[in-house]
């Protein structure tokens, strides 16, 4: 518009000019006139400059404003880009965080004498987990979990009833401890395949896919899992993984285990390799994994093998040159339907020259198995939870349910007599109610069984309360 | 009268400096009166790995294979009488065993040997498994179970019965399958202890190493990772006889008797098979006279830690010496008139009086050999 008009006046002017200088040519012979034509002209011209002048100013104006437009034009667009810029980098953020306190109830014996249990409560802030991701882009993001077990650090002291008198010990791998749980960068081009490295979760034992409190139904972790071997497991090493037709394969090659801390009662677990600043890699393991349908979003079903040597990681390698091979076959299913849940998993392994690490773990400077030192040639475990939502049928949001796990670190020995002091059965049953879906308050009763006829069965019961949430 | 005006004036000033003096002296630190001491540590340390620990594991090795012997004859020869001679053989182990334990550092602790031969309680129920289930014990074999069924307690269990009623046991209420077992405990026995006593006099590590009882005798000397000086060898040795001590008192005798006659446990009873508790307990702590005083008892008079404090403080060398004594003699009074076991004595209303008193003596031990005895290191000038 502003344009049309500045061609409209220029137009104008130059008719006026073109009629002034027609009009003095015609009436030049009369003086009066033409003076005061001179005068009209005069102050025409003057009209004319000023009005010049005029135009020239509101160009000049004109070409300010747009630069101020151009340059708010600028700025507003180079804030979209930060607001842009900011929001895409907390989008790429992600934190995580679930916990659980517990209050167990159990009944214990004070040695392998004892056949009076004596009834024990105890309070426990079992773990709080925080975890840290980011995505840097559309294939590679990194995540950190960061466990503190038991609210607190360092060395915590245990007491080993099993022990002469029963004796205090330090135990540093049994709680009270910030470790690091998972430290992983992913590479994920597309769902069908990704590769995960850095420190990494095994894809053995369903503690290690459902591990919130409320992936599970009792108020701790299964106790068949954790007799055999390290739940929720992690090392260090390199995995792919990926989805092609609701089926989920994993394949991982990991540190391995050190068979001197293999001891009686959870098998394999201790020889997890955490309690030391380096985990010591010379034995490598070797984990696959296929599922079909999702674990952690509903029905499914899976079988991993789990396959590695472990006297390359031991301390004092002078004292076995046997491999100590350790096979873990686990085998799990899942039916989670309307109010209907269903899972359940099975593991059996076997441990190579189990005698042999025996004998060089009795025999190591430090070590004092001692009473513990005696190990399956074949472990065995299992367990069975099934519940029943019964917010699908009134407005409670209550899940009723019962428990079976059952363990035997020692089903077989390479020689001698398998005891039966470590074949468990726990039976329970309970119920999980969810105030709101964040957090679930758990109460849970059951028998032990252990499958020595002499020691009487044992009751226990336990409640919980854990939370879990994503930003 | 002019020079004793002036004296009397420079007294006077004198002795108000001197008070000024002393009370100024009051607001700084008094210099700490020298209590230090000096003691030459060699020929004590050198005479108690010897004569004391050396001998005493020689000893054990030679019991152990006194009770292989022992256990052999009665397999072969399944008599009362040779049932009686290993019932000896092992009561006869014990001793230097249970006094050996005033010193339970070094290879009887890193080779893990304690677990393997006195481990407590024991495991019946896997016992009785092992029992019903095998015939044909070698001792490689058993050496690869748990601890819990096997060394001085299984055996113990085997030779004398469950001790509920007796610590005696007819031939016929042993089987041939458990003879067979106690020679296998046996040989396994035997093998322990000479592996310990070997670490002390051969090598510690039973390959390259060197003997630990050199290693102890030479601190400081090239090599020698475990003692830098004599400070920490003696420390050793005291911390070693405060211990054994705070076990009997706290654990081996306390443990069972409980607060009161109702929280009484007969479970727990140590050497409660053979009653020898008794005599297990009154062991260690002449154990513990062996290290004080340098010899073992009735031995001609050698240096031991006794010498040590009396380097320091004669009177208090004097004091310990007695207490130990007496809480030896506390707990041998604990059998009272009728020669009752630990395991009924905890039940009885003046054994229990007369158990209260060994525990106090041994208190009273534990809390001069931890205040007085191991605070004398640091006024040792080595």
């Amino acid at each position: 518009m502003k344009n049309m008009s500045k061609h409209v006046k220029l137009n104008l002017l130059a008719a006026t000019i073109a009629g002034v200088f027609s009009a003095s040519a015609m009436s030049a012979t009369d003086p009066e006139a033409l003076a005061a034509a001179i005068a009209k002209q005069e102050a025409e011209l003057v009209a004319l400059k000023g009005q010049l002048k005029e135009l020239a100013k509101q160009q000049r104006e004109q070409q300010a404003q747009a630069e101020q437009q151009k340059a708010q034009q600028l700025e507003q667009q180079t804030a979209i880009e930060t607001v842009q810029a900011e929001s895409s980098k907390l989008s790429k953020f992600s934190f995580k965080s679930y916990g659980s306190v517990i209050y167990t109830n159990d009944e214990y014996y004070d040695n392998v004498q004892d056949t009076t249990p004596e009834r024990r409560g105890r309070f426990d802030l079992e773990r709080i987990v925080t975890e840290f991701g980011y995505q840097f882009n559309d294939e590679w993001d990194m995540e950190v979990e960061i466990e503190y077990e038991h609210g607190g650090t360092g060395s915590s002291l245990e007491y080993d009833g099993f022990d002469e008198f029963g004796e205090f010990e330090a135990e540093v791998e049994a709680g009270g401890e910030v470790m690091i749980e998972k430290a992983q960068i992913r590479y994920r081009p597309s769902d069908a395949f990704g590769v995960k490295f850095g420190n990494i979760h095994l894809p053995v034992g369903l503690s290690s896919t459902l591990h919130k409190p409320n992936q599970y139904l009792t108020v701790q972790r299964h106790k068949s899992e954790a007799a055999m071997l390290p739940a929720v497991w992690n090392e260090n090493g390199i995995g792919v993984f990926g989805e092609i037709a609701n089926f989920h394969y994993q394949a991982q090659v990991v540190s391995g285990l050190n068979s001197e801390y293999f001891r009686t009662y959870d098998w394999v677990a201790s020889g997890h390799q955490k309690r030391f600043e380096h985990v010591n890699g010379d034995d490598l393991a070797y984990v696959v994994r296929l599922d079909y349908g999702n674990f952690k979003s509903g029905s499914a079903v899976g079988v991993s093998y789990y396959y590695g040597n472990t006297s390359g990681n031991r301390h004092k390698t002078n004292k076995m040159s046997a491999d100590g091979t350790v096979g873990i076959l686990s085998v799990a299913g899942a039916y989670v339907e309307g109010p209907w849940i269903l899972r359940g998993q099975y593991l059996n392994g076997t441990l190579s020259d189990a005698d042999a690490i025996t004998q060089a773990n009795k025999t190591t400077p430090g070590l004092k198995p001692g009473n513990f030192a005696q190990l399956g040639s074949e472990s065995e475990a299992f367990f069975v939870e099934a519940g029943v939502d019964l917010s699908h049928f009134t407005s409670i949001p209550v899940t009723v349910f019962a428990n079976i796990d059952y363990s035997n670190p020692l089903k077989e020995v390479e020689s001698g007599i398998a005891t039966k002091r470590y074949e468990n059965t726990w039976i329970s049953g309970g119920i999980n109610y969810f105030p709101i879906p964040e957090i679930v308050i758990k109460a849970e009763a059951g028998v032990q069984q252990v499958a020595v006829s002499s020691i009487p069965d044992t009751n226990f019961f336990a409640l919980g309360v854990g939370y879990q949430f994503s930003l | 009268m002019k020079q004793f005006t002036h004296s009397a004036v420079a007294i006077a000033l004198i002795s108000a400096l001197a008070a000024c003096g002393g009370s100024g002296s009051d607001s700084t630190p008094t210099t700490e009166p020298d209590n230090s001491f000096s003691f030459d540590a060699t020929e004590m340390v050198t005479n108690l790995t010897e004569d004391v620990i050396v001998a005493g594991y020689n000893d054990l090795a030679d019991e152990g294979e006194a009770m292989l012997l022992a256990t052999q004859t009665l397999v072969a020869t399944p008599t009362q009488a040779n049932l009686e001679a290993a019932q000896d053989a092992w009561k006869a182990a014990r001793q230097p065993w249970e006094q050996g334990e005033s010193h339970i550092f070094g290879p009887v602790d890193s080779m893990g040997i304690d677990p393997h031969l006195d481990s407590w309680p024991l495991n019946t129920i896997d016992l009785t498994t092992v029992l019903s289930t095998t015939t044909g014990f070698d001792a490689e074999t058993i050496k690869s179970w748990n601890d819990d069924v096997q060394g001085f307690h299984t055996m113990e269990y085997l030779l004398f019965g469950d001790g509920v009623a007796d610590n005696t046991k007819a031939i016929a209420e042993l089987t041939a399958n458990e003879r067979d077992y106690l020679m296998g405990l046996a040989e396994v026995f035997r093998d322990y202890t000479k592996d310990l006593d070997d670490a002390w006099v051969v090598s510690h590590d039973a390959s390259s190493g060197k003997a630990y009882g050199e290693l102890l005798k030479n601190p400081g000397s090239d090599g020698n990772t475990f003692y830098s000086s004599n400070v920490g060898v003696v420390e050793e040795l005291i911390n070693g006889m405060i211990g054994i001590v705070d076990e009997v008192g706290n654990g081996k005798i306390a443990d069972p008797f409980g607060e009161s006659v109702s929280s009484a446990d007969t479970s727990k009873v140590e050497s409660q098979y053979s009653w020898n508790s008794l005599t297990d307990f009154s062991n260690n702590i002449i154990g513990v006279r062996n290290v004080y005083q340098g010899e073992l008892t009735g031995a001609a008079d050698k240096q031991g830690i006794v010498d040590f404090v009396a380097a320091a403080d004669k009177d208090l060398a004097t004091r310990v010496g007695t207490e130990i004594d007496n809480a030896i003699l506390t707990i041998q009074a604990i059998e009272g008139s009728n020669d009752m076991p630990f395991r009924q004595a905890i039940s009885d209303t003046e054994g229990r009086k007369r158990i209260q008193t060994a525990v106090d003596a041994l208190s009273k031990l534990q809390t001069s050999l931890e205040s007085d005895v191991l605070p004398l290191l640091k006024t040792w000038k080595v």
